[in-house]
């Protein structure tokens, strides 16, 4: 398929470039990607996975883990042959995601390694900001699983709080949910839940209204889809203003998650020791 | 009693220890040291002092006391003087057993100050008085039976050569045991084992009584043994009393047995049972056709295969009591879950439900293991196997002796597997000796292994003859005429060894991880301690093998006792944190420094899993006696069914015979918080009265109770994900 639009790397990093023009940044001799976790048991739901950290992002947002990698910096540059050595050589996994990070900001690379991926019979998936439309429609297809942040209630005023930024562009957010729920692949909507900043009822009621004239109802009864709330973890947050909030409670987010209305709703939260679907939590 | 007047001069009273002043007397010391010396010839093989060289003894002493002008004297004084003169004359051995053993005064005072002697020698004790009196006890144990053994064994303990495990109990107690639950379902429960000091319950009749009864035979089996204490095939001996009952049923009964091993918190100075219990999720080939034994009989037509469904139903009802958790939602660190993978379970999509509650249990507490019978050298399908305790292997293969009797279960034939003692072995010291040379590496191992070996053959004399006495009262029982509880010259002789690393890191620059010779050498080691395990097994007909110890203490023992004796050698390998170690180790010898365990990889290796897999893994079919593989999860969330997929490919492709996922934990004391991740402060109410739970060696205990070297371990662990 879509071979020709990873050719149009340019290499120049993308750095908080908001065109979405396919093919902007990285190219396919080289990657941004600071950090390759060899296994990681929490990136890619049921697989034990590869994942690679795509560095540089559009937003920033204050919650950020990664926020260390916002940045592309030349120290970062990985050859993308040295990382296909590695798929080569993964014995103990079945998975491989990109994350970062805005993957999609290294459009080039990524392709490259979505292809070989799927050449070794992996499963491959991108988390995803969701600004990128047009690019995740070019890699898509080869996608079993695309992971969309939701940071809040998908309007630009709210948008503007939890991003950081001052156009976060929720239009085409809406864009990026809108095509990977019509695709083929799996679709994770994750929602980092931060108490006082996005964890209203309202918020998350929003948000499932807009889900659902989406098409999330119809994928998710069919096993395709999931929301998930995931417990914010001030400890590895990058600013300082986020890092002295607190974490919200099991009961918290599950109250939330209740609002939402959909199916297939999961939380993660440490205290739960894993990611859970709702339906199966007694509080 | 003749008073000897000198210089017109008499010495003063004595106070004696068993609560009398008595006048001085001359004879006493000759008549204590006639008596107490024939010691020396019952352990030493060597001669008592004569009646003429007491006499001057005490001749001597008696001018000493004059000399000093006291006012009062003691017998533990007169002792210590006495035991001077014999050191004078050259009596090294008769000084030895007349001397008292004991302990400073101060010691004694910070020990009920939960503080001082050994303090956190042992993370499973709890500061209680229990304990207090424990630890007293342990330090006259130990000082004596370092008298009591030969001196160069003692010295090489001493020294650091070699470590003696559990020495407090040298001279009574085997090291540990894996019961075989269908002897007590036939004979029923004596708990003191003669049935004079308890009373005798006959079989259990009821699942709750059968529970009970399992719970109890640990309890009184902790009594006898130093170490842990389990039951192998755990779910299919059970089954016969669970037969017919529904989820709720059999979910209260598994909820019943975790209680009753985490709230029996009587054993060894108040310490709850070291116990595990294997899980197989259907019924393994070898007790497919076996006769069941329950309920005080043989049951002619009743099989274990027959009851697969059962044993499959308990399996799940057991993981999932342990998912739930205590009132408080904290994990049971005991019976330690092993959890046995058998192709059949991957391959039948029926198993797969107990499969993913042990990756459950790993993702949200780690505490499973997983007993892998998969690789050929386990013998899993046609033998009995188990690893239990902190990762010792005990095994008998189906072509042993009487192995189908024990399987039939005919006149009470059982099995009965278990350790004796584990000598543990300096790997890097046995590098230092050697000076680089790798010829005389292998001359100076097999050395130490001799003495290793030769502790090892004292231990079980010295055990046999305990247990022949009836002073071993549980483990030698024999109800209605049955073979005993535990054969007893089935137990392993175990030789154990801590830094492989580091011995070849010496050797040859290179730590494990670092370069192919390093490796080469480390297989090279094995294969000649194999070796020399073998001519020991030949020669003396006894079972030895060799193992990755836990060394919980040996780690950090060893290598501070080669910061002392060799500095130069030794500052340049030992991990942890050198700097901080030194500037301690005037005052202190808890400090955080240690040898990698056994085989493996440096912990902070930056390696990736796979990697070490590869590399560990080959060290497996060499260590029957037993190693484990660690995967230190550094996520606070793993996916269970993304474990699972990694637990498939552990058990079917690779040689691991045991591993599980170390996941460290967060308590909080005022809201209950229990998750993942090592926090000062509760993540959820932000006190900071919490408790931080990981893996020490082999098992789940509170941080704070570590020694300095583990708890140096554990800030260095790569995980599988740093966050």
């Amino acid at each position: 398929m879509s071979a020709g639009s990873g050719k149009q790397g340019v290499g120049s990093g993308g750095r908080g470039k908001d065109k979405d023009a396919a093919g902007c940044g990285g190219n396919e001799e080289a990657a941004y990607a600071p950090e390759i976790m060899h296994l990681s048991l929490c990136d890619y739901p049921g697989e034990p996975a590869i994942v690679i950290f795509f560095s540089g992002c559009n937003y920033r947002c204050g919650y950020c883990q990664n926020w260390k990698i916002r940045e592309q910096d030349r120290s970062h540059l990985t050859r993308i042959d040295r990382i296909e050595r590695l798929l080569e050589g993964g014995r103990m996994v079945t998975a491989c995601k990109v994350t970062g990070g805005e993957p999609l900001l290294q459009l080039g690379a990524l392709m490259r390694i979505a292809k070989k991926a799927k050449s070794l019979g992996y499963r491959f998936g991108i988390d995803t900001n969701g600004t990128f439309p047009e690019r995740l429609r070019a890699v898509l297809p080869m996608l079993d699983l695309v992971s969309i942040d939701v940071k809040t209630a998908l309007n630009d005023l709210e948008y503007r709080k939890v991003t950081g930024v001052d156009n976060p562009m929720v239009d085409r957010v809406v864009e990026s949910i809108r095509i990977a729920l019509a695709s083929a692949a799996f679709v994770d909507l994750r929602m980092v839940v931060i108490p006082g900043v996005n964890d209203s009822p309202e918020v998350v009621r929003s948000i499932g209204r807009d889900l659902s004239r989406m098409g999330y109802g119809e994928k998710a009864s069919a096993g395709g889809a999931s929301f998930t709330l995931v417990e914010f973890v001030p400890e590895n947050a990058g600013s300082m203003e986020y890092a002295s909030m607190r974490s919200p409670s099991v009961v918290e987010l599950v109250t939330l998650a209740k609002a939402a209305g959909l199916s297939n709703v999961r939380v993660s939260h440490r205290a739960l020791g894993y990611c859970v679907s709702i339906e199966k939590i007694q509080l | 009693m003749t008073e000897v007047m000198m210089n017109g001069k008499l010495p003063p009273p004595v106070r004696r220890s068993d609560g009398v002043i008595v006048p001085f007397s001359k004879d006493l010391i000759v008549k204590s040291l006639l008596k107490e010396t024939q010691l020396v010839k019952e352990l030493y093989n060597e001669r008592p002092l004569t009646e003429d060289e007491a006499r001057m003894i005490a001749d001597e002493v008696q001018d000493e006391i004059l000399g000093m002008r006291l006012k009062m004297l003691s017998g533990p004084l007169i002792r210590e003087i006495v035991n001077v003169k014999l050191l004078e004359h050259g009596f090294a051995k008769q000084r030895n057993v007349y001397t008292r053993v004991g302990m400073p005064l101060y010691e004694v005072y910070k020990i009920d100050n939960s503080d001082g002697y050994e303090s956190r020698e042992n993370a499973n004790l709890q500061p209680n008085p229990e304990t207090f009196h424990k630890k007293k006890a342990d330090f006259l144990s130990k000082e004596s039976y370092l008298l009591m053994i030969p001196s160069h064994i003692a010295d090489a303990h001493l020294r650091g050569d070699i470590h003696l495990h559990d020495l407090e109990y040298w001279g009574t107690r085997p090291f540990c045991q894996d019961w075989d639950l269908r002897y007590f379902f036939h004979y029923g429960l004596m708990p003191d084992g003669t049935g004079t000091h308890t009373s005798v319950a006959g079989p259990a009749k009821h699942a709750e009584v059968a529970i009970l009864h399992a719970a109890k035979v640990l309890g009184a089996a902790q009594t006898n043994f130093a170490g842990g204490q389990g039951f192998f095939n755990f779910t299919v001996f059970m089954a016969p009393y669970l037969m017919g009952f529904d989820s709720k049923k059999l979910h209260q009964t598994a909820q019943m047995f975790l209680y009753e091993m985490t709230q029996l918190y009587v054993a060894r100075g108040g310490q709850p049972v070291f116990s595990s219990i294997q899980i197989e999720s259907g019924v393994p080939k070898v007790w497919q056709d076996a006769p069941v034994v329950s309920h005080g009989k043989k049951w002619p037509d009743l099989r274990y295969g027959d009851l697969e469904d059962t044993v499959h139903a308990f399996a799940v009802a057991l993981l999932e009591e342990y998912l739930k958790g205590d009132a408080m939602g904290k994990m049971f660190n005991f019976p330690k879950p092993e959890v046995v993978q058998r192709a059949r379970y991957w391959d039948d999509k029926a198993f797969e439900d107990v499969m993913l509650r042990a990756a459950e249990l790993s993702a949200k507490f780690g505490s499973t293991y997983y007993d892998n019978m998969i690789p050929a050298y386990r013998g899993g399908e046609d033998g009995v196997s188990c690893f239990q305790c902190c990762a010792y292997s005990f095994s008998e293969d189906g072509k042993s002796e009487n192995f189908q009797k024990k399987v039939m279960f005919e006149d009470g034939a059982h099995f009965s597997m278990g350790g004796m003692q584990v000598v543990t072995v300096n790997l890097p010291r046995v590098a230092y000796k050697s000076g680089g040379d790798e010829a005389r590496l292998i001359e100076v191992l097999k050395s130490t292994m001799d003495i290793a070996k030769e502790a090892l053959m004292l231990k079980k004399a010295v055990i046999k003859r305990q247990f022949e006495r009836g002073l071993i009262p549980f483990a030698s029982q024999r109800p209605r005429g049955a073979p005993p509880a535990v054969d007893i010259d089935n137990l392993s002789l175990t030789i154990g060894f801590v830094g492989m690393n580091e011995l070849v890191q010496h050797m040859t620059g290179y730590e494990i991880h670092e370069h192919p010779s390093a490796q080469k050498l480390a297989l090279k080691v094995l294969i000649e301690m194999d070796k020399i395990r073998k001519s020991y097994s030949e020669e003396t007909g006894e079972k030895f093998s060799i193992a990755r110890t836990p060394a919980e203490s040996a780690a950090q023992r060893f290598a501070v006792a080669d910061l002392i004796h060799y500095p130069k050698f030794a500052r340049e390998l030992v991990k942890g944190d050198l700097e901080k170690g030194l500037s301690l180790l005037n005052d202190t010898k808890d400090i955080p420094v240690y040898y990698s365990n056994g085989a493996h990889v440096n912990v902070a290796a930056q390696l990736p899993l796979d990697q070490r897999l590869s590399i560990e893994q080959r060290f497996f079919p060499i260590l029957k006696g037993g190693d484990i593989f660690h995967v230190w999860l550094g996520e606070a969330n793993p996916d269970p069914e993304a474990l699972m997929k990694l637990n498939m490919r552990l058990a079917k492709q690779s040689w691991v015979g045991y591993w599980s996922h170390t996941k460290d934990i967060t308590v909080c004391r005022d809201c209950g918080f229990v998750g993942g991740g090592l926090s000062s402060n509760c993540p959820t109410c932000g006190s900071s009265s919490v408790k931080n739970y990981s893996r020490i060696t082999g098992y789940y205990q509170d941080i704070s109770s570590w020694n300095a070297a583990k708890r140096q371990e554990l800030k260095d662990r790569y995980r599988v994900r740093l966050s």
